[in-house]
């Protein structure tokens, strides 16, 4: 190879920033020395450019190529080697430059197509669609498209051009359907404190990932950038638990797990019949932080049923009575007897010994112990029924509290007994039920008339119950209220009245706005809405622990607590739990920061009692199609 | 002419840790906008967008030689860190999550495949002028058909005086059946770009081949066209090196100003529709 190729006066100078290369080059024949015009024609037709001086023309290839040549340039002016033209070929820095162009061009193009032809409007691909939406949202959004959150897609160019400059305000529209138990933007939907920022849904939650809607979970940092008792780990830091916590509401069913654990399942009479761990009673399956406990019948029923038929309401008894005052014409008319019947015994002597009802006592305000007392307006009760069946008793149960409640008191009281009752009681004579009361419901047996409980949660009982405790909360005469008391006494007594409900239904003394006392029954399982931030999976807890006796690493009974003595009260704020309080250290033994540790929303929610609005959750039928 | 010396390695060094400083800084602030409920992907946005923006500088800068703009090879230092440096924001600005729509994962693509075309590029530009250099020769990329063009023209004058002055055309006949083919164009591309030394020995295996066929005289030629297929050997072997080293831009040039193309996209349909 030549030394010093590359000297400027021995080389020409290369150019490859010239959009053209000689052809003869690409074709790897030896290049003219001129090289391609800037225009992409051939410049090495001829060897020079031959110079026309003192009327000769003068060959002018330049000392790099040769010098001037040994025939020199003709007659004409022409040079004398000449060649056929090549055709020149593109340089690598203008195919670059078209591939940009290209590359550019497509994806302008893509983004043009796109938007003329948006799936929306009958075209195939979105080229501005940021991905699926989650499952929940791409259904609702699939009529409206893309504006149900971005208000300025498919508005043009003008509109896009005005939401660059406006904030867009995509969290507004979330909240046409989600709803929260406080404001809907500030943290944890509470007002905390009036100097909190707004914060926006898409901060946390992101969409456009797939069928399932990404949440980003708030970090303990985060966390600890608003809180002011900051810390670093449930380890350091986290305060103690509250001295009640978990049990801070009291039970709506009073079972005394001491004495059940302790006593009456070690009872050989009933071990066949208890469970053979916490589980037997509390489904922990899918369980978040509240564990209920099945229902009545596959917990109680076996131990408790048969103590509840045997629990009878005596709604009306013949008593003791020294005179007959009844007028038997009336009745002999009323109950169809013959006319030998409408004559008053000469010597009356009551067949009856016992004393009225407490329900009828109180229900006529009559003396239960004092006969000549009682003995006018029992006797016409008893004509009045012998009239009217269960009207006179229905008048006077809606007589006694603000709600009329006879409907429901005197379910299933058939008035064609009621009145053959009174027709004997008022000849003087006990009523002779054609057959035994077996099942549940209202019978009449002599000298009484008795409501029998088909079992458990029965209404009639249950009203009774609720009807005992309103009437004896009502302030009135002294003798009135006295006489309610000792009737909801003996409703509510737990050995024989048909009340005895509340031996294990919570009552709860309520005061009113107007000063009054109100007494409601918890019938059901009552789920606790305190600490609406705090959750707690029992089904994980337990999945890793076993079912065995993994509940009692937590959950330890408190053997000195007066647990039942506490439901006395009736009230809900004052009352002891069955079981020792749970402290931090009892979450401590696994969760520490070398073993499993916490963040702060695994136990903690962000939200308050997030929900749906109503409209959201209304099912809206397609209207039927006219052409089928 | 003034050789630029070069970046010396404790100044690459230094722009290394200059970098990582930023996207420690940028990470950190991520962090602190992200524990105050705000959304990072802004600030990170603008960064990851600024320095895009000074790695297509340096396209600008190589337009515009006759600029006082320091060197070329200090350009491309900066542009192949601060490609590191977008590969790592892009990561801090997407969380590492791919995207799920069509333009989303268009422009990722993009984005990787640019990325990946850039640190092939940097490898190369690091190992092929070294090859170059030990390989004994220098020549001009443009200049190589000429040169080729030069080497054939006097192994066939070579050859026709060897038929000439030894009356045998052995020599001739090997010539137009195997050696005319070598000679034509650049040979064994993939070879030369792998490294291998597959045209080396082939050469020698042709001669050899025909060196036990020929007379004293006519080993005197074969000789020269030895020495001459060796040169060809060495600028096929600048030509595969040189031809790479300029066509990996083919792929990353056009790439960049897709996904430059993208980004505006992108930018324009966050403001209209998320900010």
């Amino acid at each position: 190879m030549e030394e010093n190729k590359f000297g400027h006066d021995q080389s020409h100078y290369e150019r490859p920033n010239q959009p053209f290369r000689c052809g003869r080059a690409s074709l790897w024949q030896t290049p003219c020395k001129q090289g391609p015009e800037t225009d992409g024609t051939c410049g090495g037709v001829q060897e020079c450019t031959p110079f026309l001086k003192n009327d000769r023309w003068e060959c002018r290839r330049d000392n790099r190529f040769g010098g001037p040549c040994e025939d020199g340039p003709g007659p004409d002016g022409a040079c004398s080697i000449q060649r056929p033209p090549c055709a020149p070929r593109s340089t690598l820095r203008v195919i670059r430059g078209r591939l940009v162009v290209l590359a550019v061009g497509v994806v302008l193009a893509l983004i043009g197509s796109s938007l003329a032809l948006d799936p929306t409007v009958g075209g195939l691909v979105s080229f501005s669609d940021a991905g699926p939406l989650s499952k929940s949202h791409a259904k609702f959004t699939e009529k409206k498209g893309c504006s149900s959150c971005h208000e300025a897609y498919g508005k043009g160019p003008v509109e896009w051009i005005k939401a660059v400059f406006n904030d867009s305000d995509i969290s507004s529209h979330c909240v046409n359907c989600h709803s929260f138990g406080g404001p809907d933007f500030k943290a944890h939907n509470t007002s905390l404190s009036s100097k909190t920022q707004d914060i926006q849904c898409v901060t946390c939650h992101r969409e456009h990932s797939g069928p399932s809607m990404s949440t980003k979970s708030l970090t303990s940092a985060q966390c600890n950038s608003c809180h002011k008792n900051q810390f670093d780990s449930f380890e350091r830091g986290h305060p103690e638990f509250s001295k009640k916590y978990p049990y801070f509401d009291r039970n709506s069913i009073k079972f005394d797990h001491s004495s059940h654990l302790k006593k009456h399942f070690s009872n050989e009479k009933f071990s066949d019949k208890a469970p053979g761990s916490c589980l037997g009673c509390h489904t922990v399956t899918l369980s978040d932080r509240e564990v209920r406990p099945n229902s009545y019948e596959k917990v109680c029923a076996t131990c408790h049923e048969a103590q509840i038929e045997k629990k009878e309401l005596i709604l009306l008894r013949l008593p003791e009575l020294v005179q007959d005052l009844i007028d038997h014409k009336v009745l002999a008319q009323a109950c169809n007897l013959p006319d030998n019947k409408a004559k008053k015994e000469e010597d009356f002597l009551s067949i009856s010994t016992e004393q009225p009802a407490l329900v009828s006592a109180f229900l006529l305000n009559i003396p239960e112990d004092d006969p000549e007392t009682y003995n006018q307006p029992l006797q016409d009760l008893i004509l009045a029924m012998a009239e009217e069946s269960s009207t006179p008793f229905a008048e006077l149960i809606d007589g006694q509290s603000e709600i009329a409640m006879s409907e429901k008191l005197l379910a299933g009281l058939n008035p064609e007994v009621l009145k053959r009752v009174a027709c004997s009681w008022g000849l003087n004579l006990e009523y002779e039920p054609p057959a035994e009361a077996k099942f549940g419901g209202w019978y009449a047996d002599m000298l009484e008339i008795r409501y029998k409980p088909a079992g458990h949660a029965d209404p009639v009982a249950k009203s009774w119950v609720e009807f005992a405790l309103a009437v004896s909360s009502v302030q009135g005469e002294e003798d009135k209220v006295a006489r309610a008391v000792a009737m909801r006494e003996q409703i509510l007594s737990a050995k024989d009245g048909v009340g005895g409900c509340v031996k294990c239904h919570a009552i709860t003394k309520v005061k009113t706005a107007e000063g009054n006392t109100r007494w409601g029954v918890e019938w059901h399982y009552g789920y606790s809405d305190a600490r609406p931030y705090v959750r707690y999976k029992h089904d994980n807890h337990i999945e890793i622990l076993g079912t065995k006796s993994s509940c009692e690493n937590c959950h330890i009974i408190n053997k000195q607590a007066d647990y039942m003595a506490s439901f006395k009260e009736h009230d809900p704020a004052s009352w002891v739990s069955n079981f020792e309080s749970i402290k931090k250290k009892t979450c401590m033994q696994c969760h520490s920061e070398t073993q499993i540790n916490l963040e702060c929303q695994k136990c903690h929610l962000y939200h308050f009692k997030p929900g749906f609005k109503k409209g959201m959750l209304t099912a809206k039928a397609e209207p039927p199609s006219s052409e089928l | 002419m003034r050789i630029h010396p070069g970046v010396s390695p404790t100044r690459v060094l230094g722009y290394m840790g200059l970098a990582a400083l930023l996207f420690l800084v940028t990470w950190v602030w991520t962090l602190q906008i992200e524990s105050t409920l705000e959304n990072p992907a802004m600030a990170n946005g603008w960064i990851l967008f600024g320095i895009m923006a000074f790695l297509a500088l340096f396209s600008a800068r190589k337009r515009l030689p006759f600029l006082p703009l320091a060197p070329a090879s200090f350009w491309f230092q900066l542009h192949s860190i601060g490609g590191f440096l977008v590969l790592f924001l892009f990561w801090l600005h997407t969380d590492g999550v791919g995207a799920k729509g069509l333009y989303g994962q268009v422009l990722t693509a993009l984005f990787y495949i640019t990325s990946l075309s850039g640190i092939l590029g940097l490898v190369i530009e690091k190992v092929y002028p070294r090859q170059l250099t030990c390989s004994g020769v220098e020549v001009i990329y443009e200049r190589i058909p000429g040169e080729i063009a030069e080497i054939r023209e006097e192994v066939e004058s070579q050859v026709l005086k060897c038929t000439d002055e030894t009356g045998s055309s052995t020599l001739a006949e090997h010539y137009l059946e195997t050696l005319r083919w070598y000679f034509q164009k650049p040979r064994f591309f993939l070879s030369n770009i792998l490294g291998s030394h597959l045209s080396q020995h082939w050469v020698r295996q042709q001669c050899m081949i025909l060196e036990r066929f020929l007379n004293e005289k006519e080993r005197q030629y074969l000789d020269r066209v030895f020495t001459l297929a060796e040169k060809k050997r060495k600028i096929d072997f600048h030509y595969a090196l040189q031809t790479v080293l300029k066509t990996w831009l083919l792929v990353h040039i056009p790439l960049a100003g897709a996904v430059t193309a993208m980004v505006l996209w992108h930018l324009i349909l966050i403001f209209v529709f998320f900010v």
